[in-house]
């Protein structure tokens, strides 16, 4: 009886206590607080109409094959530039140059951009990317961001953990992720520690020439590598690389490469091994110059790791190098010092493979592992000797001081950030002002497009002690990493310059005209507002006549050397089109196999009287 | 009546042919058009030798309204303006020594009157641009005279043309031919 009195009492004042809460609760102070956080966040990344973004962030497209240029802090997308895809808007891998520099390829994954360095600085000239899904590596002139060559590289498993560049860009390495017997041949999985190799390619690039060529290949055990880095400064002649599958799994990696403690990381001298290719000592495999370190002595040791590794990454100083543990959440800290002393002392641990392993407590320098913070992936760095690593498992960034290990602040990601990109975090100078957490997971941070999500982006103010979370942006699938670079250092061209030398190229309407040999028909025409001229001396100079079956050449000058004024070329019901940016020459090649009437006209809009931009390609029946 | 010029007064005309000698190497006129889409301006720059700045820009945009395109080739002047400027500054260099002020008088004609005569002839070939436009030229447009100095507006382009550097050394050189006559008036 006197229970419930008191019982009714108590719940009486609680629903009392509700409704006031309810109703007079002054939830208004919260909401205006958060708006004036909300302004002056806003605040910080609004670009006014007329400025422009300090930073280019060049992130990697992932399976699409692509580079996407955004601008930061705006975190607005500029540009998607096609690398190992074709793109039909920019005629990327329709025209003659682009369709044979891809190769027949339609896609491309690109994970890992890399923008030339000068003593471990950008120096804004190229950039470089791998392709994990058909082994190639392709660099971007910088000055035109049109993808200028691509190489194939034979022996490769999906070149993950590259690509990464030594300080001078001397070398583009690309370590494969996949362990694969040499050339792809077959082999049973069974025999996997005989027959399968893991090999990390070290490209060189003529910037003159623009131009990669395959130096040399190094032939390692059957692991898969990860990610990797090269040393900076007093380490520049080092590369660092994780390894995971340790275990020689062949199947269900899942688990059964999950299963040892440790794995490694690899430390190879690349200037030990480029010296013992100069003296002739490597193998011709299949068109590659195969070394193994093994051979030269000092040239490879391996350090354990924390089970899994992910990331591995230099400090800007190059004095230690941090491996983040994917599966064991801990970040752990490597001296480059107690490594080159512990090779010195020469007291090293057996491995299967004939690999001196360096012992781990005389090497690692400290193991930083912030309570809960769990599935670190990658490290990047500011200007004050802190490190900031993704958490993908608890979706986070965790700022710790790389000398004391001392943890300084932790941000949520929305959600779980793969890598994440500092503004020239990378480099021996970063600049210690923004962060872009690379984010696997969008779920409902925009407006739904259905079941297949964006990617998203969280944008970091990383100048102060404390990272202050401003913003979150969608982005296509899939960037994986991403480079920060200061505007100042990209000097892009307006225009393509007028060169009267240029092959095939023809700068004034009265010079355009057709040459038939035989069964090709090479036109060397013109583009500019608002009309084609093929043939200048011909009844209609935009009407080009041919048989069937004979093979065409479109070479396309743009001869409008004026800004932003491209022409496009596509050929009706041909599956054709290309386009000429303003005082370039561009060739389509294709054969006429279809008699009829096809119109031609102008696709990219270029002027008032574009509409009237177009001609005929008339096929004779044979 | 004193005939013979001062010392100061020779000297003063020296300057005024190394002045006008130098002037070759400037531009001396200048159209500026800006448009929505050009709000950087594109230029039409006249040296007395050559064109300069976006004339092929600015010709493939004229075509829309019929205006012919042009070029050093279209304007014979750029060939024989050297050797009109130089004979000018080697005249001024005779009377400067020869001393004599009925020279320097005829000097000062000569100068003034070529100068109304290449105004003039600018003029004509403003005109001859700006009213000869192609009938089948796709956006039509009455005919108009660019304004020598100043502004003007056609389609979505509004002009601004101006004298330049070339203009005001010419302005100084006249000014220093007739100081001879200021220096050594009759007292």
């Amino acid at each position: 009886m006197n229970v419930q009195r008191i019982l009714s009492a108590v719940l009486g004042i609680a629903a009392g206590l509700l409704v006031a809460f309810v109703f007079f609760g002054d939830f208004q102070k919260e909401d205006s607080a958060a708006s004036g956080e909300n302004k002056s966040k806003a605040e910080k990344v609004f670009v006014p109409y007329g400025e422009l973004d300090e930073y280019y962030m060049l992130a990697s497209g992932g399976h699409s094959g692509q580079l996407f240029v955004y601008g930061i802090p705006s975190m607005r997308k500029i540009r998607t530039v096609p690398v190992f895809t074709p793109d039909p808007a920019t005629g990327y891998g329709y025209d003659k140059e682009t369709k044979k520099m891809l190769g027949g390829y339609t896609w491309g994954d690109f994970h890992h951009p890399a923008v030339s360095e000068t003593e471990g600085d950008y120096d804004g000239e190229f950039l470089f990317a791998n392709d994990v899904g058909n082994n190639r590596v392709a660099a971007v002139d910088l000055s035109t961001f049109h993808t200028v060559d691509i190489m194939d590289l034979p022996n490769m498993g999906g070149p993950h953990a590259g690509v990464f560049l030594t300080s001078n860009t001397e070398y583009i390495a690309l370590p494969t992720r996949f362990a694969r017997p040499l050339g792809g041949e077959y082999a049973s999985l069974d025999k996997y520690e005989e027959e399968y190799k893991g090999v990390v390619s070290m490209t060189t690039f003529d910037k003159k020439k623009k131009e990669f060529d395959l130096a040399f290949q190094i032939v390692l055990p059957p692991w898969s590598y990860d990610l990797s880095d090269a040393g900076k400064k007093d380490s520049s002649d080092w590369i660092v690389m994780t390894t995971y599958n340790t275990e020689f799994a062949t199947t269900n990696l899942e688990i059964n490469a999950s299963q040892n403690d440790r794995d490694y990381i690899v430390m190879i001298n690349w200037k030990k091994v480029e010296e013992a290719v100069k003296d002739g000592n490597f193998d011709e495999v299949n068109g590659a110059k195969m070394v193994d370190p093994r051979d030269i002595k000092g040239a490879i040791y391996a350090v354990p790791v924390a089970k899994s590794p992910h990331g591995v990454d230099v400090t800007p100083d190059g004095t230690r190098f941090i491996a983040s543990g994917k599966l064991a959440p801990l970040m752990t800290v490597f001296s480059f010092e107690k490594a080159f002393a512990a090779m010195e002392k020469g007291e090293f641990d057996d491995e299967k493979f004939g690999i001196p392993i360096l012992p781990y407590e005389d090497v690692m320098e400290r193991e930083v592992d912030p309570p809960g913070a769990l599935g670190p992936l990658h490290t990047q760095f500011d200007d004050k000797g802190h490190a900031y690593n993704t958490m993908f498992i608890s979706s986070e960034v965790v700022k710790w001081k790389i000398d004391t290990g001392e943890v300084i602040d932790r941000q949520p990601a929305y959600y779980s950030p793969g890598h994440s990109t500092a503004a020239e975090g990378d480099t021996v100078e970063p600049d210690g002002k923004w962060l872009v957490a690379l984010n696997k997971i969008a779920k409902d941070n925009f407006l739904s497009v259905g079941p297949s999500h964006p990617e998203s982006m969280d944008l970091y103010d990383i100048s102060g002690e404390k990272m202050e979370h401003i913003m979150a942006a969608p982005v296509d699938p899939e960037p994986h990493y991403a480079q920060i670079i200061h505007r100042d250092k990209i000097k892009p061209m307006k225009l393509y310059e007028k060169d009267e030398n240029r092959p095939n190229s023809v700068w004034s309407v009265d010079d355009a005209h057709i040459e038939r040999k035989g069964d090709e028909v090479h036109v060397y025409g013109v583009a500019l507002r608002s009309r084609f001229v093929f043939d200048a001396k011909a009844k209609r100079p935009d009407a080009v006549t041919v048989k069937q079956g004979d093979r065409v050449f479109f070479h396309m000058t743009n001869i409008d050397l004026d800004q932003d004024i491209t022409h496009g070329f596509g050929i009706n019901d041909y599956n054709l089109n290309f386009e000429v940016q303003p005082g370039q020459t561009s060739t389509l090649e294709f054969v006429a196999d279809k008699a009829g009437t096809y119109p031609i006209y102008c696709t990219n809009f270029c002027s008032a009287l574009h509409q009237e931009m177009s001609g005929y390609l008339l096929v004779e029946p044979k | 009546m004193k005939s013979k010029l001062s010392k100061v007064s020779m000297f003063s005309l020296i300057a005024a042919a190394i002045i006008l000698v130098l002037s070759l190497f400037v531009p001396w006129w200048g159209m500026k058009f800006y448009a929505p889409q050009y709000p950087e301006g594109l230029d039409i720059i006249v040296y007395p030798t050559t064109l300069a700045g976006d004339i092929e820009v600015v010709n493939g945009l004229n075509h829309y309204i019929g205006m012919k395109p042009f070029s050093n080739d279209t304007f014979p002047e750029l060939q024989f303006m050297p050797y009109i400027i130089v004979a000018i500054a080697i005249l001024t260099i005779i009377v400067a020594f020869l001393r004599k002020k009925s020279l320097l008088y005829g000097l000062i004609v000569t100068f003034a009157a070529a100068g109304a005569l290449g105004i003039f002839d600018m003029y004509r070939w403003l005109k001859k641009f700006g009213t000869e436009l192609d009938p089948a030229a796709p956006i039509d447009l009455d005919p108009f005279v660019p304004p020598i100095i100043g502004e003007n507006t056609i389609a979505n382009f509004v002009t601004n043309s101006y004298f330049t550097w070339g203009a005001l050394l010419l302005g100084i050189v006249f000014l220093l031919m007739v100081f001879p006559l200021w220096k050594d008036r009759a007292k």
